[in-house]
């Protein structure tokens, strides 16, 4: 059973999405159960690839049985084992968390809504395991797709922030396609490892370099990477409370490992890193990423589209770490990339347990929150020390190795864009903690219909959010220290291995 | 502003053009793309999958992964204009028609009247009515079943001739689609129900995923047809034959179902009550 985990990984919750399709129509009930049994038996092969992987290096999976470069293969190393066991145990915690909310939302809709939720992860997942450049592509429309959708649902202006997300989305595939397409022209292939191998001779070569730009900035734009992140911010700022804490802690980071992939595998860091001008550039725009990040997150009155411009920040940490062009800039960055999953998705979680109870996540919402949910607002603290980079948790460790790799390189601009953003990052929790915790729950004001009846300065009524939520968000604050504390092992076994020997 | 965005068009465009120069020339057999695949999938599939079409065979078998995942795309977009557009609560401001009966003349009112009119002169008839035309409504109803029974052929013969899945379901859901505009929804509704329309879309799919799936629990990798041969009691190369067959059904299946899906709540705002 251990040699087809690979496939398990993406088949079973294929198979369970369309069970879940079905089940829509004929017995809703049945949906949530069949969508918790897809992903878990996915998070579990995950898990134990990962296992695999460790212990026995490098998995091969043959699809259809074809050889590659005729067929198509999935290549699992160290890098997207784990990012792979991320992705499924990030997307099952946050199944278990939306369940209430769904079912308070979407009465009607569960069937789709589930339906899309398990599509979008079996693509994101796809495309992690994948060794092939153009199945890549088709797992990327999957996911995109099922976004688009599940974006689309939320109130309000969230329909037109999902079209626009469409629209960038889809030129940015397309230019990832072009790219691959520029690829095979010259090649013949589109197997990854084929390509690294047929790619060599050609190095220098104009349509090369055409190929790899072209792929990169389809990427870019996928990941919201500063300056082509302006649909991300009211993409994840409308979306529905689950469905912003699916896609913003792992879309953005499947797009990152999709290009270090890339940089790593396809092409070789010689060919990527050649000119180091073009990698100071794209460091630059990385600081840039930061700065912006931070100051647009500041002007913000809502919580969640302050989380938003703050992933548009962390984009920048990981594409800048990557590019800095030595092996502690690449570490940081995957290391930052696992950690950033879970602090994200904490964060996230949190903003969606305030939303269910307040039903809403602006400033004036928050007031009084430390009394009234004291748990969420305790794992809200703990995403924001990891996303400030507060020791003990993975936030400190993996920006400590972004700031050693930023000095290795000399690259002053890179660590003082990380040190202010994490600044503005203390300026911007606090405020949120100080209108939380100072200023009393507004029994007054027009909001009226959530906590209305409460005595200003009296004793505030516990109104935490659902336990079915609250255990997931738990998990993932205790899962930022932990990183945090795993972060030697998870360096020395994990990471390190992967990285190129060409790094210097 | 849109100076600026044609330059940033122009430029990268003068870019992208001057790497093709170092691309291969047209129809050159010497190219890398010539060379590097495709020989084999010339020189073997016959032999490797017993398919005639080797179209058929890159995209049903040796790349049959992709092609699943395709059908998957079409399967979510059904399920996501479903989500996004489907309303159960009715028309706001319903019409009226009324039907002149002295001499039959219809007449459609956007909204309900203040004052209805005398039922001895128009008589209401907004439950039953539908704007017909005769020749159109025959003329169709004559060719549906043609239309039906050559997309069964294109489903069934893309191993001899260019045709398959994709191609075969979209003719089945133009025919429907067909019967939709020239009788009208409801018409349509009465012959595909909305949950079948669901079912077939997910079944289909699960169809394609399934056959991969039962290639995995005979002891073969994911979408191996071969592994199938105990079952279908055939020798492997025969089995891959079929394999190609029952995946290209489900895929027909799946793109028909799926764009009467979408035809129908886009042509009526998501209620299906009425509409083209």
């Amino acid at each position: 059973m251990s040699e087809q985990y690979p496939a398990l990984i993406v088949i079973t919750p294929l198979l369970a999405a369309l069970l879940v399709s079905a089940a829509g129509w004929l017995r809703p009930r049945l949906c949530f159960p069949l969508a918790l049994a897809g992903l878990g038996a996915a998070a579990a092969a995950a898990t134990g690839l990962l296992v695999q992987v460790l212990a026995t290096g490098p998995v091969t999976y043959r699809l259809g049985g074809w050889e590659p470069p005729w067929g198509i293969a999935y290549y699992v190393d160290n890098l997207n084992a784990v990012v792979a066991a991320l992705v499924a145990w990030v997307a099952l915690f946050n199944l278990v968390a939306s369940y209430r909310a769904v079912m308070t939302d979407y009465p009607e809709k569960i069937g789709p809504y589930y339906t899309l939720y398990v599509l979008a992860v079996t693509g994101m997942l796809g495309m992690v395991v994948t060794g092939d450049a153009f199945n890549l592509y088709v797992l990327l429309e999957i996911t995109s797709l099922t976004g688009y959708a599940l974006i689309g649902l939320g109130g309000g202006r969230a329909p037109l922030a999902s079209l626009n997300y469409l629209f960038l989305g889809t030129i940015g595939a397309s230019f990832y396609l072009l790219g691959v397409g520029y690829l095979y022209i010259v090649t013949g292939s589109l197997n990854m490892a084929d390509l690294a191998k047929l790619l060599t001779p050609l190095y220098g070569s104009l349509a090369l370099l055409a190929a790899f730009a072209i792929t990169l900035v389809g990427l870019w734009m996928k990941m919201a990477f500063f300056p082509l992140h302006a649909w991300l911010p009211n993409a994840y700022g409308f979306a529905p409370a689950p469905t912003a804490s699916l896609l913003a802690p792992l879309m953005t980071k499947v797009m990152v490992y999709v290009m270090i992939r890339i940089m790593i595998s396809v092409f070789t860091v010689e060919f990527v890193l050649q000119e180091v001008l073009v990698g100071q550039l794209v460091v630059w725009l990385a600081v840039a990423a930061m700065v912006a990040g931070a100051l647009f997150a500041l002007g913000q009155r809502d919580l969640k589209r302050m989380l938003a411009y703050i992933v548009v920040a962390e984009v920048g940490y990981m594409v800048g770490g990557a590019w800095l062009g030595n092996r502690l800039g690449m570490t940081g960055a995957v290391l930052h990339l696992i950690n950033d999953a879970v602090m994200t998705f904490c964060v996230f979680l949190a903003a969606g347990c305030i939303y269910q109870k307040t039903r809403g996540t602006s400033f004036e919402d928050l007031r009084g929150l430390f009394k009234k949910m004291p748990w969420t607002m305790a794992a809200l603290a703990a995403g924001a020390m990891a996303i400030i980079g507060v020791p003990p948790t993975g936030g400190f460790f993996s920006k400590w190795y972004l700031i050693r790799g930023g000095l290795e390189a000399g690259h002053w601009g890179f660590v003082g864009a990380l040190l202010f953003s994490s600044l503005i990052n203390v300026v911007l929790f606090f405020r949120v903690f100080e209108i939380a915790f100072f200023e009393p729950s507004g029994g007054d004001d027009s909001h009226g219909g959530h906590g209305g009846h409460e005595e200003h300065g009296g004793a505030v009524a516990l109104a935490e959010a659902p336990l079915s939520m609250l255990l997931p968000l738990m998990a993932a604050a205790l899962g930022l220290i932990a990183l945090g504390l795993a972060t030697g092992p998870l360096v020395q076994k994990l990471i390190l291995p992967i990285i190129p020997a060409g790094l210097g | 502003m849109k100076a600026l965005a044609l330059a940033i068009v122009v430029l990268v465009g003068g870019l992208l053009v001057s790497a093709t120069v170092d691309f291969p020339d047209w129809a050159d057999p010497n190219s890398p793309a010539s060379r590097h695949v495709s020989p084999r999938y010339i020189e073997k599939t016959m032999e490797e999958t017993s398919v005639p079409n080797i179209v058929t065979a890159v995209l049903a078998d040796y790349r049959g992964y992709d092609t699943m995942f395709e059908t998957a795309v079409v399967f979510t977009a059904g399920v996501a204009c479903f989500l996004l557009l489907r309303r159960r609560e009715p028309r706001p401001g319903p019409s009226r028609v009324y039907r002149h009966r002295a001499t039959g003349v219809i007449v459609e009112m956007n909204r309900v009247p203040d004052k209805e009119p005398s039922p001895d002169v128009f008589k209401r008839i907004d439950d039953d009515w539908t704007p017909h035309d005769l020749i159109v409504m025959n003329v169709c109803r004559l060719l549906i079943p043609f239309i039906q029974l050559f997309a069964l052929y294109v489903i069934a013969h893309g191993h001899h001739s260019p045709g398959g899945g994709f191609q075969g379901g979209v003719i089945l859901g133009a025919s429907v689609i067909l019967m939709a505009l020239s009788w009208d929804l409801r018409t349509a509704m009465l012959r595909m129900k909305e949950t079948a329309t669901g079912l077939m879309s997910a079944m289909g799919v699960f169809i394609y995923a399934g056959v991969g799936a039962l290639a995995l629990a005979l002891g073969g990798n994911f979408l191996d047809y071969a592994a199938l041969s105990p079952l279908l009691r055939v020798d492997p190369v025969a089995a891959r034959s079929l394999g190609i067959f029952f995946v290209e059904v489900g895929v027909g299946l799946a793109v028909m179902a799926t764009m009467v899906l979408i035809y129908k709540n886009l042509a009526s705002e998501g209620r299906l009550d009425q509409g083209l």
